[in-house]
């Protein structure tokens, strides 16, 4: 059975710079991914590879099961939303629809009309404020009855207010054709709220992927006395390592319970977690400690 | 599809549309008091084979006359390229620079369909206009073409079926530039240039050879004045046929002066002539479906051109 949204090994290189590289990830049916990462971690780039606007330089892609640069078909059942909402801003409202209808086989008229409300149609796209231009975008994208909805940085140039609007259109859409829904975005509490999955880019590829539950349960927050850094029992790796005058804390991924006394263990939040990681992608991972003071001390 | 061709182009093919209709407007103004001269001066009569004495002087003048307003129709020529590239240019280097092309092309048509829909149905447009303008253009030069034939670049290049192949390749090239430049001022510019290029080559080095070329000894030593085909070249040659520079000429004639000679006398004694080279007015339609040929084809291959890329280009 394909997931909606499958890579495998997927890279893509811009003139001698990847953008993209050894990313493996599913998208599984009927779930709302959020697609993080720090800048230039390649979130755009996934998303343009799945719509077949860029072709992968390594690895597979495949969308609806099919691959997008050969089947324009699996395209058409693709609902994509391009950062910055892309729009004719000549266009009325009335008109981006009928431009959708125009160029799509599945077309949901009434879907998309639902989900523009009260939205004039005879209002001009450059007219139109952020919000109600993505509103806009959204409809178009879920129009199709899409099996997947890929939406890129769609929060970026809303205000809270409208970002939450936006979020109740997707919800509404997305519950009306029980589509799969990848939202690629830095900003991390539009994550929190809407999606039950994370993928979290990073340079050498997936960094994080998991439901949002599995992913704050192998995580954990341990707090002590400083001191240098060997095995500890239960953690599978240390994310970061903060000092803080003799206190030292570290976020750790754990493979069972930590049940050293010497340590404090608490739970983490979701965005205090990828923000650790989004950090540890651009700074280097905290070194190991130095032999000479490991032999110093035992 | 057809709406969102026209909603997108809309601007573009009125704007074409009011060109055609402007010309046909300023052709009907100005064609009239031609006309009216040509049957006041029974020209028709004055015309090859029939050459009555007082003739020349009457062509002469109808020539002067009007020669302001067929310097101005030659303009025309430009019309067919300006349509084609204006609407081809911005076809993909618009939706490139406004970001839309990630809208246009994620939708359920291929980009390949969308290209090809939307070249067909501006082509077929850009070609309806041309024709218009071929059409006015005919109309208009009718006069001049009974005086001066049709086979002459003035003539030739503004009537008939070439002018659609020209604008046809000219929407192509605009596509293709636009498709590789991304901007629609860069794609405009390299467009128009690289039309005029192929156009003027193709006029200056192919036009001339798609049949040879057929020889006329003139009479005379002057260069005929009346001759309805395309001269190419007229040269005096000597007894073996070798080409005479025109600074031999010119000595040759200083020479007959300080020996007191008439110069015509002066080179008939010489045992030159004057040959004519030139194409004949009667090869006009062969001539114009061979140049159209050659642009419908020239367009086909940046088109297909373009096509491959849009598929292959990542966006």
């Amino acid at each position: 059975m394909s997931a909606p949204l499958e890579t495998v090994a997927l890279g893509k290189r811009f003139r001698g710079r990847w953008a993209l590289r050894d990313c493996t990830l599913r998208a599984p049916e009927q779930t709302v991914v959020g697609l993080t990462g720090p800048n230039g971690a390649g979130k755009s780039t996934l998303l343009s590879l799945a719509v077949g606007l860029l072709e992968p330089t390594e690895g597979t892609i495949r969308v609806l099961g099919r691959d997008p640069r050969r089947s324009a078909d699996a395209i058409a059942e693709v609902g994509y939303v391009a950062q910055d909402a892309p729009l004719y801003r000549s266009f009325t409202v009335a008109e981006t629809l009928e431009f959708a209808r125009a160029t799509n086989v599945r077309w949901d008229g009434a879907l998309a009309d639902e989900l523009l409300g009260g939205l004039s149609r005879q209002t001009r796209v450059s007219a139109l404020t952020p919000g109600e231009r993505s509103r806009l975008a959204l409809a178009v994208a879920l129009g199709k009855r899409p099996g997947l909805v890929l939406l890129d940085e769609p929060f970026a140039r809303l205000d809270p207010l409208a970002a939450r609007a936006f979020l109740q259109v997707l919800m509404d859409g997305v519950a009306e054709t029980g589509a799969t829904v990848v939202i690629a975005t830095r900003v991390v509490t539009d994550i929190e709220r809407a999606c039950e999955r994370i993928v979290l880019l990073g340079e050498g590829g997936v960094r994080l992927d998991g439901t949002v539950e599995e992913l704050l349960e192998s995580h954990r927050l341990l707090t002590g006395v400083r001191r240098p850094l060997g095995r500890i029992r239960g953690v599978e790796e240390i994310v970061r390592a903060r000092h803080s005058g003799r206190q030292l804390t570290l976020l750790v991924r754990t493979n069972g319970p930590v049940l050293d006394p010497t340590w404090t263990v608490e739970p983490i939040g979701l965005e205090e977690l990828l923000l650790a990681y989004m950090a540890t992608v651009e700074l280097p991972t905290p070194r190991p400690p130095e032999p000479s003071r490991l032999r110093w001390h035992g | 599809m057809a709406w969102v061709i026209w909603r997108q182009h809309r601007l573009q093919l009125l704007a074409v549309g009011g060109l055609v209709l402007l010309v046909a407007v300023a052709a009907v103004a100005t064609a009239l008091p031609v006309r009216a001269a040509y049957h006041r001066q029974a020209l028709s009569s004055c015309l090859p084979p029939a050459l009555r004495p007082g003739c020349e002087l009457i062509v002469g003048h109808f020539r002067s006359e009007f020669a302001a307003r067929a310097a101005v129709a030659r303009w025309l020529i430009l019309l067919p390229g300006l349509a084609g590239v204006l609407i081809g240019a911005p076809l993909l280097a618009r939706e490139f620079e406004h970001g839309t092309y990630r809208l246009a092309w994620t939708q359920g048509i291929s980009r390949q369909r969308w290209l090809l829909s939307k070249t067909a149905l501006l082509g077929l447009a850009v070609v309806a206009a041309s024709l218009a303008l071929a059409g006015v253009a005919m109309w208009w030069r009718e006069p001049f073409d009974h005086v001066d034939g049709r086979m002459s670049p003035a003539a030739f290049d503004v009537e008939g079926i070439v002018v659609p192949a020209y604008a046809l390749f000219a929407l192509a090239v605009g596509i293709l530039a636009g498709l590789v430049l991304r901007r629609t001022l860069a794609a405009l510019s390299v467009a128009a240039a690289a039309f005029v290029a192929v156009r003027l080559g193709v006029e200056k080095l192919l036009r001339p050879r798609y049949l040879p070329p057929l020889h006329q000894v003139a009479s005379g030593l002057s260069a005929p004045t009346r001759s309805r085909g395309w001269v190419l070249d007229n040269a005096l040659v000597d007894t073996l046929g070798r080409k005479i520079t025109t600074g031999r000429e010119d000595l040759a004639v200083l020479h007959a002066q300080r020996a007191s000679v008439d110069p015509q006398q002066y080179f008939s004694s010489l045992g030159w002539r004057r040959v004519i080279t030139f194409q004949p007015p009667d090869r006009f339609w062969v001539f114009q479906g061979i140049e159209a040929a050659i642009f419908v084809a020239l367009a086909a291959v940046v088109l297909l051109a373009a096509v491959a890329l849009v598929r292959r280009r990542p966006a």
